[in-house]
């Protein structure tokens, strides 16, 4: 074959995604017109709606998933091309940026404010909150977190809708924190709407006669925000019961059915807004 | 062919690529009410296209979730300069169904799913079927003009999520043969299509 032919054929293969092994970055562009044409094989298949739940889920799983940040101008094209993220994604620190150069006196920043606005948001409360919530853990014995659930049919539209509008708020914030007996926690709030919502990956199912309770820990101790069952497909939301304060620490109990009044276990996980 | 791009009708079910693009747009700003948007004007393609590569209705949910995670994080990477957003996400949607077939058990029954579909663009389970489309009917007409061996391989390829290994193993040719019948399958749909090379 002619170096042409073997353009084309890989070209081809890429496509259809027919290699066996996954192939190393093309230098050269690939020859136009392949994944257009492979598009519209994708386009003939039957469209089919899918369950609406997928929808509710999803809506509800974006609002705690960070989005990487745009590429700066003339970056590697080839990454943007392919992305290869591990999904479902906690939420993390964007890695994407470039380590800073010191040598570089005159770096230019391609970051729009936007950008960077969005990166702080994701960046700020992890690690800091997380110390918050540990020296919160210490005065005050029981926690709650938000329960996240792959929502019921009906109550799990509003749930996803309301967590989107607590997540999209223009001062949401969120931090995470380990579970106390496995998974992670994390919470995303509003101080302005005075709203949060827990999400909660890898938590263990409860004997059905007890259940989680979320509790919001103020100044007047702690308020419940609710109950929840851990999901048993992995992950579990919950838009949080209640008005929160700015402050507020955010527990998770793990209480008798039907909830407590006030919490009679330690907290599994708190984290502090 | 070449001309024939600006004569493609757009179906109702698959949306103008310049509303798409506008949408995704503001999904890279984290505009997520935009999210719900792109999601609804395509979420029977992205599904259906899953569904069809992996036939077991509880993955291609979990594979749809995964790739409509995966433009939410990469939104803000889409170059509408190197190609369509429709593109971008169907070739996301397919890739990551083809993933999820190869990473299977269900993988190692290759002769028991290749026997489950057919080999060729047609119609899937009547019951399920939304609409019979307009790409449908142009890629069911232009597969006609490739020979019956293309056809086949790149059906199997596409639709079957067979690799290059898996395809000559199938098929009892060499590997060599496989590439060589996808290539030259691609080429003559890429033209029957009037796609622009």
């Amino acid at each position: 074959m002619s170096d042409r032919d073997d353009e084309l054929s890989r070209a081809a293969s890429e496509a259809l995604h027919a290699f066996d092994e996954p192939q190393p970055d093309a230098v050269a562009p690939a020859p136009a017109g392949f994944a257009e044409t492979a598009t519209e094989l994708g386009l003939a298949a039957t469209p089919v709606q899918p369950p609406a739940s997928l929808r509710a889920d999803l809506m509800a799983r974006i609002a705690l998933t960070p989005q990487l940040p745009r590429l700066e101008e003339g970056a590697d094209a080839a990454t943007a091309a392919t992305p290869t993220l591990a999904v479902p994604a906690a939420p993390a620190v964007p890695t994407a940026e470039k380590p800073s150069e010191p040598s570089g006196p005159s770096q230019p920043s391609h970051a729009g404010p936007a950008e960077r606005r969005a990166a702080a948001r994701w960046r700020r409360p992890v690690g800091v909150l997380v110390a918050v919530a540990a020296a919160a853990a210490f005065f005050f014995g029981g926690l709650a977190i938000g329960q996240l659930q792959d929502s019921t049919p009906s109550t799990g539209q509003t749930q996803a809708e309301q967590l989107a509008d607590i997540a999209a708020a223009p001062d949401a914030q969120r931090a995470a924190a380990e579970v106390a007996g496995g998974g992670t926690a994390t919470l995303v709030w509003s101080g302005e709407l005075g709203r949060s919502a827990l999400l909660a990956d890898g938590l263990a199912p409860l004997p059905q006669d007890q259940t989680y309770q979320l509790w919001y820990i103020g100044a007047e101790g702690p308020v419940s925000a609710g109950t929840f069952e851990a999901s048993s497909s992995g992950t579990t939301w919950h838009v949080l019961e209640g008005q929160m304060s700015a402050g507020d620490v955010v527990g998770v109990t793990v209480e008798p059915a039907g909830g407590s009044t006030e919490p009679t276990s330690a907290p599994i996980v708190q984290i502090a807004s | 062919m070449l001309g024939v791009v600006s004569e493609i009708p757009v179906s109702q079910s698959s949306p103008a690529n310049a509303e798409l693009t506008a949408v995704l747009e503001r999904v890279a700003d984290g505009d997520q009410l935009a999210f719900g948007e792109l999601y609804d004007l395509t979420a029977a393609r992205i599904f259906g296209l899953v569904r069809r590569l992996l036939v077991d209705h509880a993955q291609s949910e979990e594979v749809t979730q995964e790739v409509y995670l995966e433009i939410w994080q990469t939104a803000p990477r889409f170059d509408a300069s190197r190609g369509g957003a429709m593109s971008w996400m169907m070739t996301m949607a397919h890739r990551r169904a083809v993933d999820r077939i190869r990473a299977s058990q269900a993988g190692r029954d290759r002769d028991q799913r290749i026997g489950r579909r057919d080999i060729t663009v047609d119609y899937d389970d009547v019951a399920e079927r939304v609409e019979i489309t307009i790409e449908h009917e142009r890629v069911a007409r232009a597969m006609t003009r490739l020979t019956e061996l293309q056809r086949e391989a790149l059906s199997l390829a596409y639709y079957g999520g067979l690799s290059h290994s898996e395809l000559a193993s199938y098929l009892e040719v060499p590997i060599g043969t496989v590439k060589t019948r996808l290539r030259d399958g691609m080429i003559r749909l890429r033209e029957e299509l009037g796609v622009a090379s």
